[in-house]
């Protein structure tokens, strides 16, 4: 006689199958059967966050350092709604995650029962795809599907919404039997045409100023070997986007720097000089481009994506080419003629402006940030949140390892870092995993510090503290002259709160404290959260205001306005 | 160059289907103009078709947006004066008796006919082209039209698609 399982015995066994063995939750009355069912299965781990949200970012993190899909967990109604900021944002940056959500009882669907929302139709927009299990004889498949079209292609989130009753109804397990495409015929992938790569080809050839753009595709294929090997042949010069930040070690001859709103500004004006730019991986975000119809009008662009739908969507492109990065690059490397182009690198090179330093007082992000990657001889990883510290986080810390990088890029989401850094730091238990924040950022999902004691996850925390919401205020102050309306944020004493978790703190004041305070950190055996006591009104330089050019950047303090009497 | 254009989805014949499908439409702001959906000879699969005013570009990215959608099996976009695009209207209308032989006159003229008679009010199926749907409908507008229930625009491409 089949042995019977319940739906949740089925939900779990099919997760091993999977290869799934963490998930980031928080139970509910919709799944408390898979609750009950959950420590039959050891392998899977469970990880008991203290809000949903931090679940979906700690998933999101967890799939971004190691390439594998992160799960979630969450009860019906407000459990699941409590996702949606979490998908979101994995929507924008192309993270794999399954998602899955308790729902009420079939029979109470659609009538406004307790804890019921229509968590499919509210995450449509941002899922690939998502299904209502129905039949508990349905539900493995369901997996197996939601695993199947979350990783391959362009990664996606899938939300599998589940019946309290279908967890606890009985079948027989059904064992994987037909393979699992995802019904969409555009999301295979599709071989790069050789047509279009010779094409390529002879554009790189002739170019006298190309470059190429780097975006997170390269990291999500891995392409970080065959990108090299393709700039070293043609000595192009590399842009990172900021999703793209470590797929090309920094310390890297070629390696030029961030392009856009933030960028410096050799880079950007590289940018408005090229005649040719190679796109791979990046979807020329407008945050990258500036302002579309002055974007780089001297150039044709090449643009390799996995996405066919991306090709022509913001840029005009010459040469589109669908395909992997990985294999396209590889491609490119092996059949394109070798050529140099020291002649635009040295015109590149006398681009440089200096930089305006405006860190009174000693104590620099940029001190900060080396004395970060000394301390660990580079080998650590940097999560990292919204704002301002966000900026000088990209700029400023020298990443030479690949997908070392990680922050919430597409939807820019405040409060990110931490949760996102107990995802990445169980992804890779052998190197730091730093999360830093603003002071913002920081307060939204402090709470997840009782997660790392509990789970023993030592994520180590710095918080750049400048009494504000710092990338606020200075739009405040550039462009709504200087009104401080609601950035001005009180913190709590963190030195005092973080001990009541019984964990490390330490404030940091001067320049000459930071490197003792950041060893002290990494010697913790736990987590650890550093408070950096930052220039109040510091601004992030070069800024392109919204709606300008890459060519108009503004790179000096505005003017304070000035008081007229009446 | 703006005009209609026609993209034609064949999709999985769920509910959930076609609520990502025109949920797609809304969010990339696509200029609809008409939806129309009905099955196939698949069982299982309805055909989904949007007119949207645009032009070719915006309809083929449409189209390879629509492809990325789990459920989608097919889609394709063409230009509607390309290919043949029909839609049918019912329009219930009253006549008093002394102008009844002009409301059949303009029936036959229009090639409609009459698919319900009762002694207040008539229904009249008119089908064609939406235009050629239009002007039947004004025509029919000299007597007291009641109501009118129209599908919206269906199209299929000439065979060399």
């Amino acid at each position: 006689m089949t042995e019977l399982l319940t739906g949740s015995q089925i939900l779990c066994r099919a997760l091993v199958e999977e290869g799934v063995d963490l998930m980031f939750g928080y139970p509910g009355g919709a799944i408390m059967p898979f609750y009950h069912a959950l420590p039959e299965y050891p392998a899977l781990r469970h990880v008991l966050v203290r809000h949903e949200q931090a679940a979906a970012h700690a998933a999101d993190g967890y799939a971004r350092a190691s390439g594998k899909a992160g799960v979630c967990v969450a009860t019906s109604g407000p459990g699941a709604t409590n996702l949606v900021t979490g998908i979101a944002t994995a929507h924008m940056d192309n993270t794999p995650i399954v998602a899955i959500t308790g729902q009420v009882p079939r029979a109470m669907i659609g009538r406004d029962a307790f804890q019921e929302t229509d968590i499919i139709g509210i995450t449509q927009p941002i899922t690939k795809h998502s299904m209502l299990v129905e039949d508990v004889t349905e539900l493995a498949d369901a997996v197996r599907e939601a695993f199947a079209v979350a990783t391959e292609g362009r990664p996606g989130r899938v939300l599998i919404d589940v019946p309290k009753d279908v967890q606890t109804a009985k079948a027989s397990w059904t064992p994987a039997g037909r393979g699992f495409g995802a019904s969409a015929p555009g999301s295979t992938v599709v071989p790069a045409g050789h047509a279009a790569v010779d094409e390529a080809i002879r554009l790189i050839s002739l170019a006298h100023r190309p470059l190429i753009m780097a975006g997170h595709g390269i990291i999500l294929a891995g392409a970080y070997a065959e990108l090299r090997a393709f700039a070293e042949r043609t000595g192009i010069p590399v842009i990172t986007t900021l999703l793209g930040i470590s797929c090309l070690p920094e310390a890297h001859p070629l390696h030029l720097g961030m392009p856009g709103m933030h960028g410096e500004v050799h880079v950007n004006r590289a940018i408005q000089q090229a005649d040719l730019i190679l796109g791979i991986g990046l979807r020329f975000d407008d945050r990258v481009t500036g302002n579309l119809a002055a974007f780089a009008r001297g150039a044709q662009v090449i643009h390799i994506d996995l996405d066919a739908s991306e090709i022509g969507k913001n840029v005009p492109t010459a040469v589109g080419i669908v395909g992997d990065a990985r294999e396209t690059l590889a491609e490119l490397a092996a059949r394109v003629p070798a050529r140099d182009c020291d002649a635009w690198r040295e015109e590149i090179a006398g681009f440089v402006r200096p930089r305006l330093e405006n860190f009174r007082g000693g104590l620099s992000p940029e001190g900060i940030l080396t004395a970060i990657e000394e301390a660990s001889t580079g080998q650590c990883t940097i999560v990292s949140d919204v704002g301002q510290h966000q900026m000088w986080v990209a700029k400023l810390y020298r990443y030479q390892r690949p997908n070392t990088h990680i922050t919430s890029g597409g939807l820019g989401t405040m409060g990110f870092a931490v949760p996102a850094a107990m995802g990445v730091a169980l992804a890779r238990p052998e190197t730091p995993v730093w999360a830093i924040s603003g002071d913002g950022g920081f307060q939204m999902n402090m709470q997840e510090i009782a997660t790392m004691v509990q789970e023993r996850i030592p994520v180590k925390m710095a918080v750049f503290n400048n009494g504000y919401l710092g990338m606020v205020r200075q739009w405040q102050q550039f462009f709504h002259g200087r009104r401080y309306s609601a950035t001005p944020i009180w913190s709590p004493d963190y030195v005092q709160l973080v001990a009541a978790y019984g964990v490390l703190g330490r404030r940091v004041e001067s320049a000459n404290d930071v490197d003792e305070a950041v060893r002290d950190a990494l010697k913790a055996p736990g987590p650890a959260v550093l408070e950096f006591m930052i220039e109040q009104e510091a601004n992030v330089f070069p800024m392109i205001p919204p709606g300008a050019s890459l060519s108009e950047a503004i790179e000096d303090e505005p003017a304070p306005p000035r008081l007229v009497r009446a | 160059m703006s005009g209609s254009q026609a993209v034609a989805v064949l999709l999985e014949d769920r509910l959930i289907t076609f609520n990502r499908a025109v949920g797609l439409l809304r969010r990339r702001n696509l200029p609809v103009r008409s939806i129309a959906v009905g099955p196939t000879a698949t069982p299982g699969v309805s055909r989904l078709t949007i007119m949207i005013h645009s032009d070719e570009a915006t309809a083929d990215r449409a189209v390879k947006h629509l492809q990325k959608l789990i459920g989608v099996r097919e889609a394709v976009a063409f230009p509607a004066r390309d290919g043949v695009a029909r839609e049918l209207a019912l329009v219930k209308v009253r006549a008093p008796a002394d102008r009844y032989g002009e409301l059949l006159d303009v029936v036959q003229l229009y090639h409609a006919a009459i698919v319900d008679d009762s002694p207040d009010a008539l229904i009249v199926e008119l089908t064609g082209s939406e235009s050629f749907v239009l002007c039947g409908l004004r025509a029919l507008e000299r007597f007291e039209v009641v109501e009118v229930a129209r599908t919206g625009t269906i199209a299929l491409a000439p065979s060399s698609n």
